[in-house]
C-alpha cells in the first residue's frame, strides 16, 4: 500500500511547512508542500488514492495547526478527490495537466479551507485571504511541481514494482 | 499510468473527514489528537532542530555567521532594555498612582481608604517552551510550542517573552506540544490600557497581523509613541504585560469610539523561546454574585 511511504512523505512535508516554509516568502506567499504532493499523487494514481493521501495529509496539517481536526482533512481529500477525476485527462499531457492541476489544485483547496474556516465562525475574510496568500501558494505550487512530479514518479514505480501494480 | 475504477474510497473519506469537523467542533476528538500528537511532535521538534543546524550552514561565511551572531545578540539586548523600560515606566505609573492615593489620604483623615487592584500582577510559576513551529493554516496565526497538558499547560494561560512582552494565549493543547493564539491572529481580543495615560482598550488581531487597539471613547486623547499594557478587567490576564506602542490614532465623527494602531512589541517570526504563565492571582468574582 502506498501509505508506507505516503505517511512519512506527508509528515515530512507537513512538518518542512509549519517549521520551514512559514519564514519564507517568494512572491508575496509560501508553498503548500503537503497540498502539491496530494495533487501530485492524485495525478499518478487516481482519485482513491488521492483522496486517500489527502485524508492522512489532512489530518497531519490539522495537528500541526490551532484549529481542531477536520479543516485540512476535508480540504486536501476533496482536492486528491477532484484532482484524480477521469476528466482531468483530457487536459494534456501528464506534466501540463499537473502543472495545471497543482495551481487550481491549491486554489480550490485554500478555497474550501476558508468557506469551512467561516462555517465554523473563524475570523477570515475571503476575498482577500485568496488574493494573499492562496494566489501565491498556487503559483508556487505550479513552479514546483515538476520537482514533486520526479519525487514521487520514482515511488510510483517502486512501488509497482514491489506490489506489482495498484489498482483501488 | 493505471486509473481509478472508480473513487468510492474518496468519497468515504470525504465524508470522513466532514464527520471529524463536527465530532472536533463538539471536543469529542480530544483524546485521539492526543494520541496522534504522541507521533507528530518528536518529528516537528527533530525537523525542527536540523532546520536550526541547517540554517547556519546556508551563510556562506564564517564572518557572515559571527557577524549575524553580534547582531541577534545586540537585537535581543535592545529588545530587553527597551522592555526593562517599559516596565520601569509602568512602575513608575503605579509609584505616580500611589503617590496619588497617599495623598489623597493624607488630605482626608477622617475616611477610612483601603487600596486595592483590579488583579494584581504577580506571576509565580513560568514553564518555558521552545517554538518549534508555526500554524500551517496560513489563515490563522498560531505557534507551536513543545510543551503540552503533561508540563501543566492548559488553555487560556498567557504566553510571554523573557521580557514580560506578551505572545498570546494558549488555544490549544495536547499532551506534548501547545498551540498558542497569537495576539495578532484575527481571533484575538486582550483587554489593554495605555501605561502613561491609563486610557482602557481592546486590542484586536486581523488578517494582516496588525494590532489594533479599539473601543476607546472620543474624548480620550491618546498620544501616538505610548505603550500599551494588559489590563487586568476580566480576571483572564496579569495587569502590565507589554503588547506594544500606538504608532497612529484615528477617529472618525460618525464612529463610536476612537482607534489606534498597534507596533506590537514582540516580533512574533523571530521568537525561539517563551514562558507560560500558569498561575497569578485572580479576584475571587463569585463574591460578585453575578446573575
Amino acid at each position: 500500500m502506498s501509505l508506507y511511504f505516503g505517511i512519512p512523505i506527508l509528515l515530512l512535508a507537513a512538518v518542512l511547512q509549519s517549521v520551514w516554509l512559514d519564514g519564507l516568502r517568494v512572491i508575496g506567499g509560501r508553498p503548500d508542500l503537503a497540498l502539491l504532493v496530494v495533487v501530485t499523487w492524485s495525478i499518478i494514481r487516481g482519485a482513491n488514492e488521492g483522496a486517500l493521501w489527502g485524508f492522512v495529509g489532512g489530518i497531519l496539517c490539522d495537528l500541526l495547526s490551532g484549529s481542531g481536526l477536520g479543516l485540512w482533512t476535508f480540504s486536501m481529500t476533496a482536492v486528491g478527490l477532484l484532482v484524480g477525476q477521469p476528466w482531468v485527462h483530457a487536459l494534456g499531457p501528464t506534466l501540463i495537466r499537473l502543472a495545471m492541476m497543482s495551481a487550481l489544485g491549491t486554489v480550490l483547496g485554500h478555497a474550501l479551507l476558508l468557506v469551512m474556516m467561516v462555517l465554523l465562525g473563524y475570523a477570515v475574510e475571503l476575498g482577500p485571504s485568496l488574493l494573499t496568500v492562496a494566489l501565491p501558494a498556487a503559483m508556487l505550487n505550479f513552479l514546483l511541481s515538476p520537482f514533486a512530479f520526479t519525487f514521487l514518479v520514482w515511488f510510483h514505480q517502486r512501488s509497482r514494482r514491489s506490489l506489482g501494480g495498484f489498482a483501488a | 499510468m493505471k486509473r481509478d475504477s472508480g473513487p468510492w474510497l474518496a468519497w468515504v473519506l470525504l465524508i470522513l473527514a466532514l464527520i471529524l469537523i463536527v465530532l472536533s467542533e463538539s471536543g469529542s476528538l480530544g483524546p485521539l489528537e492526543n494520541i496522534l500528537s504522541y507521533v507528530v511532535a518528536p518529528v516537528e521538534r527533530g525537523v525542527s532542530g536540523v532546520v536550526d543546524q541547517l540554517g547556519g550552514l546556508t551563510r556562506t561565511a564564517r564572518d557572515a555567521r559571527d557577524l549575524q551572531e553580534r547582531v541577534d545578540t545586540l537585537q535581543r539586548a535592545n529588545e530587553s532594555l527597551v522592555q526593562e523600560n517599559f516596565r520601569l515606566r509602568e512602575y513608575q505609573a503605579e509609584n505616580e498612582e500611589l503617590r496619588r492615593q497617599l495623598s489623597y489620604r493624607q488630605a482626608n483623615p477622617t475616611l477610612g481608604l483601603l487600596g486595592a487592584d483590579v488583579v494584581e500582577q504577580g506571576c509565580s510559576v513560568f514553564p518555558c517552551g521552545d517554538v518549534v513551529g508555526q500554524d500551517v493554516n496560513p489563515y490563522l496565526r498560531f505557534l507551536i510550542i513543545n510543551i503540552g497538558t503533561r508540563d501543566g499547560v492548559a488553555v487560556g494561560m498567557p504566553v510571554v517573552t523573557g521580557g514580560s512582552a506578551m505572545v498570546g494565549r494558549i488555544a490549544r493543547t495536547s499532551p506534548n506540544l501547545s498551540y498558542v493564539q497569537l495576539i495578532n491572529d484575527p481571533a484575538s481580543r486582550v483587554s489593554a490600557m495605555l501605561q502613561q495615560s491609563r486610557i482602557t482598550g481592546i486590542l484586536e488581531g486581523s488578517d494582516e497581523g496588525v494590532l489594533t487597539l479599539t473601543n476607546i471613547l472620543p474624548d480620550e486623547q491618546v498620544e501616538e509613541g505610548e505603550t500599551v499594557i494588559s489590563s487586568s478587567i476580566g480576571g483572564l490576564l496579569p495587569r502590565g504585560l507589554i503588547l506594544g506602542q500606538v504608532e497612529s490614532v484615528s477617529y472618525l465623527e460618525s464612529d463610536l469610539f476612537q482607534q489606534a494602531s498597534v507596533r506590537a512589541a514582540v516580533d512574533f517570526r523571530r521568537l525561539e523561546m517563551v514562558l507560560v504563565i500558569t498561575d497569578f492571582p485572580q479576584p475571587d468574582l463569585t463574591e460578585l454574585d453575578l446573575p
